[in-house]
């Protein structure tokens, strides 16, 4: 999924701080999962607003929706009368939400709630971890399933590097294990670490954010 | 439902395990009066978002009670409905509005005179914020 974190209260009542009729909009797929900009979020930050504007004496109405999601157009139709209708929209989306929202109503003032941080999965509730960078061209196979490209943090394909001590990394050795030592101890595992012998060739970033903005085109399947 | 127009009550969110059955014991005590009991099957079925909702709907506070923590019903309930009205303390602070509007106690089936001491000593303190 995509996983975000909610933007702190002060830089959102910032951003709102002009309009007086916000609509604070949801979504209900992978920032729901990862807890930041679903339905209950949504209602908790619309009520702090509400609960802020009352304390200061201010007349606004925040008003609160949540899609299922916001990265495709139809979903939008129930909610276009109340988006119409506000000075702002706080998305709760990830970037690609917020963003799209914007597209689909070109008129509207669409602010982000969210910072999107990363690919990743839920370790447990409340603690998501990446796993996946959008490099375009998933190289995996190689690695015993582990991806050096995200794991590590200096993606190196050819690693380990020497900041590895005691299965972790030095970029921060209290929180991220060393890619490369799961890649290693996954590969022994699997009876498959002489592979580790090969060189890598040097990898394409272009089919990833490097060679701009991704597209897709799936002739086979357009209407 | 006359009863619940101003001036604003305290609403009390009882784990049904401990607080409530405490609460039955002294129901039609004078410093309940003022206080809307809402009855919990667990406190850890207290949302952060439904306390907020609570403040807005006009409670001057929000009183959490569930089992003392090494002894919940459900081991963890407690723990949980803890961490949520911190969590919603941390909003009302954002808001700018006073945090302690919102409490956690905890109070075992049997407590029923620490039931009532809570109850006073909570409504104390939102009086003095009003005339503060």
């Amino acid at each position: 999924m995509i996983t975000a974190t909610r933007k702190p209260f002060a830089e959102i009542a910032a951003l709102l701080e002009p309009f007086d009729r916000v609509l604070v909009l949801g979504c209900g797929t992978c920032v729901t999962v990862c807890m930041a900009g679903g339905e209950k979020e949504v209602g908790i930050l619309a009520s702090t607003l509400r609960l802020a504007d009352r304390e200061k004496g201010r007349k606004r109405e925040v008003l609160e929706a949540t899609i299922e999601r916001q990265c495709d157009r139809e979903f939008f139709d129930v909610v276009r009368e109340k988006i119409e209708a506000a000075d702002a929209v706080l998305s709760m989306a990830c970037g690609v939400g917020a963003q799209f929202a914007g597209e689909v109503f070109p008129d509207a003032m669409v602010l982000p709630g969210l910072d999107t941080k990363f690919y990743g999965t839920t370790l447990e509730q409340g603690v998501w971890s990446e796993r996946c960078s959008g490099c375009g061209t998933c190289v995996i196979a190689d690695f015993g399933g582990v991806c050096p490209v995200t794991r590590c943090s200096k993606s190196l394909l050819n690693g380990p590097c020497g900041g590895s001590a005691d299965g972790k990394c030095e970029v921060d050795p209290k929180t991220i294990d060393c890619g490369w030592q799961l890649i290693y101890d996954r590969m022994t595992r699997l009876g498959i670490a002489d592979r580790l012998e090969k060189v890598q060739p040097l990898k394409d970033w272009s089919t990833g954010h490097h060679g701009g903005p991704g597209k897709i085109v799936r002739e086979d399947a357009k209407l | 439902m006359s009863a619940r127009v101003a001036p604003a009550r305290i609403t009390a969110l009882l784990c049904e395990n401990s607080a409530w059955k405490a609460y039955l014991d002294v129901a039609g005590a004078p410093e309940l009066a003022g206080i809307d009991v809402v009855r919990l099957p667990c406190s850890g079925k207290t949302e952060t978002g439904l306390v907020l909702r609570m403040l807005e709907a006009g409670s001057r506070g929000v009183l959490v009670v569930g089992c003392p923590k090494e002894n919940c019903e459900y081991v963890r309930g407690s723990d949980r409905a803890d961490r949520r009205v911190a969590s919603a303390r941390a909003a009302l602070a954002e808001a700018g509005v006073r945090a302690d509007r919102v409490r956690m106690e905890f109070v075992s089936s049997v407590e029923s005179h620490r039931l009532l001491a809570v109850a006073r000593d909570f409504a104390a303190s939102l009086d003095k914020e009003a005339t503060t």
